[in-house]
């Protein structure tokens, strides 16, 4: 999932919807995001190549509407709803997945046992 | 960051419309913080944890101030769905470099806000979220609707908007109903009450049925209230609180029945769906209907008599073979930590009696754009209409018919 200037990005993605659970007034997705562009990537546990500034999960609430939905602690998110959140500053992010008028979002994202699957059930042929 | 050197091509892409993507550019090194937040919409600038232990960094430049004043700007400049730019003729734009110049497109708010953004405290949407208002916001214009939360080329939102504009032959505006897992309970329950000018038969012979239910097979020490984790941890007894729910049901419907306008039964209903321990009784008076009518179909089904088609798969179900794991496996977390399935949607028609018609955007240009739960009292039972862009949230559409009427009256004076 690094980012090499002039090579396309690859990444085994998953589909991920979170139904946000209303709490009086707020919406509760139940996990929490690190990461950014606007952000040090060199603090980031989860990914692989520290440079990489990408929004990261770094925990999701036991219980919560993440959790149901599949989402685990060190997921990078890469788009919601379609917007991307591989560019984005850390406010953008949160914005983007907190929006009031949305009731589920969306995800694509991906973590690396993914990737990892996939190479085994490709008998290791995806290693270029 | 030059993102006009990314490899990646963005032109069909959501982010393409903006010009200059991060107003931090102009200090792209300086603000090297490790933040995490928790993602809900509260105030980010509360207590923040940092890896750096560095408390509260300020807030990013893009800041709280831009917001407020693209709201006044929204508020003041044109109406709700009046953007139009000169380049495709859409409300959004795609424009590129092309139409404008390099200029930012003069229709759109500014580049670090996202076409949604600045929404968050103006129209509808607000009095959803307010304690003690209706859980249903006041109606829209439904083709300014679809416009303005579909905005955008992919096919998706081409694919709902198309959807919406065949739902304007009969309809003229939509309501948007609280979100939460009730939704679907709800918007029918509005519906149903909103329309009815007589209390049903069968709604005087359930008033038996919490007894009824728990009688031989002890069903309803199985069921649990929002709020609760295990059942029984409430204070009263499930039993007594659904027969008062359903009580509560009949005087309400009785009430509503007896408005003598059109216009009244729809505030008695507003006045009804307040968010309130009112309306999440009727819904869970609603919910133990269903359990009665599956009940009573699965005993059909035992007896080798004929029951709908949906009763078998209703069954067939690893989750819900019979009414007592239907119960706990779906029931009972129906408004809690899930909606209704498809197949309960019929149930909950059968159990009101009623054919819940609903227009299902994501289907449409299919044969089940328009599906009916069920689909086999069309003639004979009650109709009410809903619509959902996924089968998850309902929402309520208006009919036409009362803005034509009212315009009629209009014009005859």
């Amino acid at each position: 999932m690094s980012f090499i200037p002039g090579q396309p990005v690859t990444a085994v993605v998953q589909r991920i919807e979170i139904h946000k659970l209303r709490e009086r007034e707020h919406l509760i997705l139940g996990f929490s995001i690190g990461g950014g562009i606007d952000q040090d990537p060199m603090q980031n546990p989860y990914s692989e190549d520290k440079t990489d500034k990408g929004i990261y999960v770094t925990k999701v609430t036991p219980g919560g509407p993440a959790e149901a939905a599949g989402l685990k602690m060190g997921d990078k998110i890469m788009q919601v709803n379609g917007w991307d959140m591989t560019m984005v500053t850390h406010d953008q992010a949160r914005k983007r997945l907190t929006k009031k008028n949305e009731d589920v979002v969306r995800l694509l994202m991906t973590r690396k046992s993914l990737e990892e699957a996939v190479k085994c059930s490709m008998g290791g042929y995806a290693n270029r | 960051m030059e993102l006009r050197d990314h490899p990646m091509e963005l032109r069909d892409h959501p982010m393409e419309h903006r010009d200059h993507p991060m107003e931090h550019r102009d200090h792209p090194m300086e603000l090297r913080v490790s933040r995490e937040t928790l993602v809900e919409d509260r105030d980010p600038n509360g207590p923040l944890h940092s890896f750096l232990g560095n408390p509260g960094a300020a807030s990013s430049p893009s800041g709280t101030g831009s917001g407020s004043e693209t709201r006044k700007r929204r508020e003041g400049g044109g109406a709700e769905g009046g953007e139009s730019c000169a380049g495709d003729g859409g409300p959004q734009c795609f424009h590129g470099d092309a139409g404008h110049q390099g200029r930012p497109c003069p229709t759109l708010p500014p580049s670090d806000e996202d076409l949604y953004g600045g929404d968050e405290d103006s129209g509808p949407s607000s009095s959803l979220t307010a304690e003690g208002s209706c859980s249903l916001a006041p109606a829209v214009d439904l083709l300014s609707y679809s416009q303005r939360e579909w905005r955008g080329n992919t096919a998706k939102s081409v694919l709902i908007r198309k959807g919406y504009q065949q739902m304007m032959e009969g309809f003229c505006g939509v309501r948007r109903v609280r979100g939460d897992n009730y939704c679907a309970l709800r918007a029918t329950l509005f519906q149903v009450l909103s329309q009815t000018t007589q209390p049903p038969d069968w709604l005087h012979h359930v008033a038996m049925l919490p007894e009824e239910l728990d009688g031989p097979e002890g069903l309803l020490s199985l069921w649990s209230f929002p709020g609760e984790r295990q059942p029984g941890d409430g204070k009263r007894d499930p039993t007594q609180r659904l027969k008062g729910y359903i009580e509560l049901l009949r005087k309400t419907w009785t009430a509503v029945a007896d408005c003598p306008s059109a216009l009244q039964r729809q505030r008695q209903c507003e006045d009804v769906f307040r968010g309130g321990e009112e309306e999440l009784g009727l819904l869970e008076a609603l919910k133990l209907l269903m359990l009665g009518c599956a009940l009573e179909l699965h005993h059909r089904m035992q007896q080798g008599l004929d029951v709908p088609v949906f009763c078998w798969l209703l069954f067939a179900r690893d989750s819900s073979p019979c009414p007592r794991t239907f119960l706990t496996n779906h029931l009972r977390h129906v408004g809690v930590s899930g909606g209704l399935e498809q197949v309960e949607m019929f149930l909950l028609g059968y159990a009101l009696r009623c054919t819940i018609q609903v227009y299902r955007l994501y289907m449409s240009g299919t044969e089940e754009f328009l599906t009916y739960y069920p689909d086999d009292h069309r003639d004979d039972w009650p109709c009410v209409s809903l619509v959902t862009e996924d089968d998850r949230h309902y929402n309520v559409p208006v009919v036409k018919e009362t803005t034509t009427a009212a315009a009629q009256e209009a014009a005859s004076r």
